[in-house]
């Protein structure tokens, strides 16, 4: 990992076979609570011949978190390796983020009576919280701090395939040519990249 | 027996989970929201919502906090408040059921106004617990307006019909406050800052309640249909009402701080009719001078 490395996750879609085994392992690894899925495959152009191909989605961790932009109590931060955070001690669970982000990764428990949401729960890319490293509080808070441990995050670490990968974006794509070049030929889509959420294409 | 027991069983989890499972944010929908992303054509909402949200809400609302109480100053410096005889004769403006409705109204105002203002500063305070206080605070007082929103509209409907005779004159003169001349002003019952006022708080309010709503419960199927009709996403649809509800909402706090300042100071005591619902004689044949002429000819004066 360079000195001015930014994690990044990325799903090959040559691979990915829709096993949802990412999906599982993170709510396992976290002990997420019911109807919270931080991570999640979906299946693009579902139906249509030779154009179908699933993904595993979760937070980005954009350059420009336009959710860390939106937040009126301003809870988010990045990290220095581009993880974006967020402190659930001061999220007041308005779902601002949610609005703001592109892929609907913030997920709201509606744990509070008359329906009201509670603190807004996302991927961490297995890096925890605010709170003190490997902390039981952090734990509670936002489950397992694998990135602390020198692990990769759990989704990636139990993919069969290993289709989603996650680490410094200038080795995910060697890893990705790499990839495209033995294959030789039969690459339906193209490579995407992603870094930033709003702003440059439009 | 046991056979429908099971049945009864399938059937329940079908509703608890099956419903669940069709969120009309994180289902199916997210995957066509995600194929649109970007595209042409597309609303592009996202965009516009982190934008606006971002850069433009909190100046908005900064300069209105500020600029507006500034005005007052100058104008109470300047011009001072208006005082009227409270000797002789009252009339009676507000009967008890207004009185009690626009209670309700003012006591549910004055929950949501400073909450809703400390939540877009939610970052001053440090967010947490108390913020998060004032989210639910002014998420339950919101039901308290709507009961008084709506007789409130009945209520006053016609007498805030524009009567543009009046109200033209009323505007080109701003009501008078700008001079210390006591000269009848060309109103009737309510002038024309009072039935701005008026139906920005209960249309906009109207709309206020339809968006928090929607804010509020975020993931809901209810009005899919309609969405559907105008081809509009779940997402966008809360995206433009986070929008709506934030820039009514800061119209509505400029209106608010006017409103009071008219009722404390502009026009000395004139609050009291908040309690009592009566108006002094000379107040009337002033500031409401139409109002005035009416009950003139009625004989009620």
């Amino acid at each position: 990992m360079g000195e001015f490395a930014r994690l990044n996750f990325y799903c090959d879609e040559h691979r990915c076979i829709n096993c949802d085994g990412c999906s599982v392992a993170c709510a396992e690894a976290h002990e997420l609570p019911e109807y919270i899925s931080r991570r999640k495959v979906i299946t693009m152009n579902e139906g249509i011949e030779n154009m179908e191909y699933s993904l595993s989605i979760a937070c980005m961790h954009c350059t420009d978190a336009p959710c860390e932009q939106v937040c009126p109590v301003d809870c988010f931060y990045i990290r220095e390796d581009g993880i974006v955070l967020h402190d659930k001690d001061k999220c007041i669970g308005c779902a601002y983020c949610l609005y703001a982000c592109p892929f609907g990764a913030p997920q709201f428990p509606l744990d509070g009576a008359f329906g009201t949401k509670g603190v807004m729960d996302k991927c961490t890319m297995c890096a925890g919280g605010p709170e003190e490293t490997n902390s039981h509080a952090e734990r509670e808070l936002y489950g397992q701090n694998r990135i602390s441990e020198g692990k990769v995050p759990v989704c990636a670490a139990m993919c069969s395939t290993k289709a989603l990968l996650v680490g410094d974006s200038a080795e995910i794509s060697d890893i990705y040519r790499e990839r495209i070049l033995s294959k030789g030929h039969g690459v339906k889509t193209q490579p995407y990249g992603w870094d930033v959420a709003y702003g440059k294409k439009m | 027996m046991k056979k429908r027991y099971l049945a009864l069983i399938v059937l329940l989890s079908t509703f608890l989970f099956g419903s669940k499972a069709d969120s009309s944010i994180w289902g199916t929908d997210l995957l066509t929201h995600i194929l649109e992303y970007d595209k042409e054509g597309s609303l592009h909402m996202g965009y516009w919502f982190t934008l606006i949200q971002s850069t433009y809400v909190k100046p908005m609302l900064l300069f209105v906090l500020i600029v507006i109480p500034l005005a007052f100053i100058v104008h109470y410096l300047l011009i001072g408040p208006k005082r009227f005889s409270h000797e002789g004769r009252s009339i009676m403006m507000f009967p008890l059921f207004k009185r009690i409705n626009h209670g309700i109204a003012a006591i549910s105002f004055i929950i949501i106004v400073p909450t809703g203002i400390i939540m877009i500063f939610g970052s001053t305070f440090g967010g947490g617990a108390f913020v998060r206080f004032c989210k639910e605070a002014h998420a339950i007082s919101a039901p308290l307006f709507f009961l008084s929103v709506i007789p409130m509209l009945l209520t006053w409907f016609s007498r805030m019909l524009l009567s543009p005779k009046d109200d033209l004159r009323w505007l080109k003169i701003v009501g008078g406050y700008l001079s210390k001349e006591k000269k009848p002003v060309p109103a009737g019952m309510f002038n024309m800052g009072q039935k701005i006022y008026f139906w920005i708080v209960t249309l906009g309010g109207l709309v206020m309640i339809a968006t928090s709503v929607a804010l509020y419960f975020v993931d809901f199927e209810i009005i899919r249909p309609v969405l559907e009709y105008y081809s509009l996403s779940q997402i966008d649809f809360l995206r433009i009402s986070a929008l709506t509800h934030n820039i009514i909402g800061i119209v509505i706090v400029a209106m608010f701080m006017v409103h009071i300042y008219m009722s404390v100071f502009a026009i000395e005591g004139a609050y009291k009719s908040m309690v009592d619902g009566k108006m002094h004689e000379e107040e009337v044949k002033i500031l409401h001078s139409t109002y005035y002429k009416e009950l003139q000819e009625k004989g009620e004066v």
